[in-house]
């Protein structure tokens, strides 16, 4: 009798720690849609008793936010396509072969994974410094996140590739294909969802950076988002219920696009995080 | 000509086309500027000299100048506590929770996969959200811990100078938890079950079996996810922003995130480069653990 109830009773301690667990999502769009009084309310309310969905439309326009999320489309959509139009080529070269020169390639990519943004940005800014590109901000920024996000694409694209037969390449240049036509005709369109899952995810993380774009960006105008809430946000802020509205209008994207996605990034993450 | 065009199309030449702009890139961007940054700091950085490759050169004076400052313990010693105090927490309940969900109930890997929303979401966003949970006079943590009679008395959290570096370690660990989870979930998996069963018919309770079984099995995929942990720590920098500013007076504050300040606030790059070059050499340490517990899987 108690086997047949264990499921449940696990799904229900499942489902709770899941509340506990993403409670500072919830308190993020509650927040958001409390007015001044209630929101330092004491005890606080756990639901709004009077909700304000206009604070959405009046911060998306008093903080410039189509500027803010514009910039940081761009920005992310840059890196991504450096990201993946760099990165898939070497993730495929360094999963076909396997020799010493192979191993040193991937014990490179795998350091440079590992350098923190807070180290290189400083080298950076004086380098771009010197050879100009400050005047490009934008540009400047795409490129050093791009090298911080490529590390990781290449390893995760390269147990894609590691799953592709390789049999199937050699039958398709034994039918007479160059290396090239295999490689866009057979290798690319089997490996596509995971270099696509790979590519979303590389999107995600650009699109929230901030230590580049905040030391290398002065102009507001080609400010992402991040910067943008950098600029009300501090030790000291009150404003709470425009920042959590700022914020959740800033994440809702997403994390609608990760809901859906879900199945399929962890099952990309899973078979090439550890490998 | 044709026979490059075909070198290219067919031979090895299409590899290293391949690898090589990849490569290139990366040692423009990722190569050089860690290169440089080591050059910077045995120089003199100032206003003047700053778009100039050739400086005066000074030595190890950055160096000497760095720890003399009188923070610069203070900051190693938060550094120390931040790493450790973060893997710690990202570990222990990351691994509480695999177990949890290695479990056979329904909805389980969907319910899983929920918890990595945290990993997906902007830092600097995750820093705001807990700076207002965390906040001292009106934070909703304290107002929970009090009605569980934790505290007596607000905490504040982000001001105290014997809190600040814990409310960044909190919302650091939630953060990471999700993704510690998921790599051990991974290796959880891979153990075979009949393990387990023959255990069992052997008479050996559960924690017996986690502690011959599951930690032996996972021992590879453990060092892997610390290592992971130590350099996803050490990279961590939105948080600090978000929450503290390094304050008050420092004790919130950590190597990266001291770098970023001489350097964008204080604008002596060559102190920050000098920062960065020490805790380069602590990423490094990190790494070299990182690729040896993960040798034989990237040879495969």
């Amino acid at each position: 009798m108690t086997r047949s109830h264990t499921p449940w009773f696990l799904l229900i301690v499942a489902l709770a720690l899941a509340a506990v667990y993403l409670f500072p999502l919830y308190w993020m769009y509650v927040t958001s849609l409390k007015t001044g009084s209630e929101m330092f309310a004491n005890p606080p309310t756990f639901w709004p008793r009077d909700p304000n969905p206009g604070i959405f439309a009046e911060v998306w326009g008093r903080r410039t936010m189509p500027t803010f999320l514009t910039n940081s489309v761009l920005i992310a959509g840059g890196v991504t396509a450096i990201t993946v139009i760099l990165g898939t080529g070497c993730a495929y070269v360094l999963a076909r072969y396997r020799n010493v020169w192979i191993d040193i390639g991937l014990f490179c990519v795998l350091m440079l994974q590992v350098l923190p943004a807070s180290v290189m940005v400083t080298p950076l800014f004086v380098g771009f410094n010197q050879v100009g590109m400050l005047n490009y901000p934008r540009t400047a920024v795409v490129l050093a996140a791009a090298a911080k996000a490529m590390p990781f694409f290449v390893v995760l694209v390269r147990a894609t590739f590691m799953s592709v037969p390789r049999e199937l390449e050699e039958a398709a240049l034994v039918d007479g294909n160059s290396r090239i036509g295999a490689f866009f005709s057979i290798v690319l369109p089997l490996a596509r969802n995971g270099i696509l899952v790979c590519a979303i995810l590389t999107f995600m993380t650009a699109f929230g950076e901030y230590i580049y774009s905040k030391s290398i960006i002065q102009s507001p105008s080609l400010q992402p988002a991040s910067v943008g809430l950098s600029g009300f946000l501090g030790p000291n802020s009150t404003d709470w219920s425009s920042i959590m509205a700022y914020s959740a209008i800033y994440v809702t994207p997403i994390l609608l696009a990760f809901v859906i996605l879900q199945r399929r990034i962890v099952s990309g993450l899973t078979s090439g995080a550890l490998k | 000509m044709s026979r490059i065009s075909n070198w290219l199309r067919d031979g090895v030449g299409f590899d290293i086309l391949l690898v090589g702009a990849a490569l290139l890139f990366l040692v423009a961007l990722a190569g050089a500027p860690l290169v440089y940054n080591v050059l910077m700091s045995f120089q003199q950085v100032d206003m003047f000299t700053l778009g100039s490759l050739i400086r005066p050169f000074v030595g190890f004076d950055n160096y000497i100048a760095v720890v003399r400052q009188p923070e610069f313990w203070l900051v190693t010693r938060n550094t120390l506590v931040f790493v450790f105090g973060s893997m710690t927490g990202q570990f222990v309940l990351g691994f509480a929770l695999a177990l949890f969900f290695a479990q056979n109930f329904p909805g389980a890997s969907t319910i899983r996969g929920l918890f990595l929303v945290s990993w997906v979401m902007p830092g600097l966003v995750v820093g705001a959200i807990w700076s207002w949970i965390l906040a001292g006079d009106f934070g909703v943590l304290n107002v929970i811990l009090k009605s569980l009679g934790i505290i007596q008395s607000n905490i504040f959290w982000k001001s105290d100078p014997n809190f600040s570096i814990w409310a960044v370690i909190i919302a650091n660990i939630w953060l990471g938890l999700a993704f510690n989870m998921l790599l051990l979930s991974v290796g959880l998996a891979a153990i075979p079950r009949d393990l387990y069963e023959a255990a069992e018919l052997d008479g050996a309770n559960a924690f017996q079996r986690f502690w011959t079984i599951t930690l032996p099995m996972m021992r590879s995929t453990i060092g892997a996810v610390l290592s992971l942990g130590l350099i996803g720590t050490l990279q961590q920098f939105d948080l600090f922003p978000a929450l503290t500013e390094g304050g008050p007076a420092n004790t919130s504050n950590v190597a990266g995130f001291w770098s970023w300040q001489l350097s964008f606030q204080l604008y002596d790059f060559a102190k920050g480069a000098t920062v960065s070059v020490m805790m380069f050499l602590l990423v490094l340490f990190a790494s070299v653990i990182y690729v040896r517990s993960t040798r034989h899987e990237v040879r495969g």
